[in-house]
């Protein structure tokens, strides 16, 4: 997700171990799902709690991305936090402009969990021109 | 923010490494500091004076004087 140059950081190395542990999680409820391990889950709960455990490690991994701005010295924390709000806001207006496409100009639906991904692709847009903290 | 960062650091011969542990930030952060990527904090820069015996306003400029 992040790449800040060649940080060796102990924040920087806790942020990648965390990344791969909910990465690794995400990859395996997903691959599970897509052989079919939930096709029969018939009751509205626990067809909320998968939900929820698809969801968690996407959380987990945001969570892991405000740990590394808490546990960074000021120039890295500046730097991620800038990056992480120019990509919030993009991500917003894209999304923004694709449901109201969807609710004005029949642009077909696109599920709302794109959301997360679309925010990563706007980081890595944005992240080579925010190298600066001021 | 204008400063004399490399210059003191050079002078006693650190590496941008080791400024960065004596300060206790990262190597990134020293680099951002001397290239005035990076505007440091009161504590810091209060940081920084006290580890080279200087005063604050010796080590960066006053943008605003």
């Amino acid at each position: 997700m992040l790449a800040l140059g060649k940080s060796t950081s102990s924040a920087h190395k806790r942020y990648v171990v965390r990344t791969i542990a909910f990465m690794s999680g995400y990859v395996a409820i997903n691959v599970a799902a897509i052989f079919g391990a939930f096709d029969d889950i018939a009751s509205p709960v626990a067809a909320w709690v998968l939900a929820l455990a698809v969801s968690a490690p996407v959380i987990g991994q945001i969570w892991a991305t405000l740990a590394l701005m808490r546990e960074s010295d000021e120039f890295v924390r500046a730097v991620v936090a800038k990056q992480f709000i120019l990509a919030s806001g993009l991500a917003m207006a894209v999304a923004s402009v694709w449901g109201f496409g969807e609710s004005y100009a029949d642009a077909p639906h696109i599920p709302a969990w794109i959301i997360y991904p679309l925010f990563w692709a706007c980081f890595g847009l944005i992240a080579p021109f925010v190298k600066s903290s001021s | 923010m204008k400063n004399r960062l490399k210059l003191l650091r050079v002078e006693r011969g650190w590496t941008q490494e080791q400024l960065g542990q004596a300060l206790g930030v990262s190597r990134q952060a020293v680099n951002a500091l001397e290239t005035e990527k990076h505007d440091p904090s009161l504590d810091l820069a209060y940081r920084i004076a006290v580890l080279f015996a200087r005063p604050v306003e010796e080590i960066f400029d006053n943008p605003h004087a």
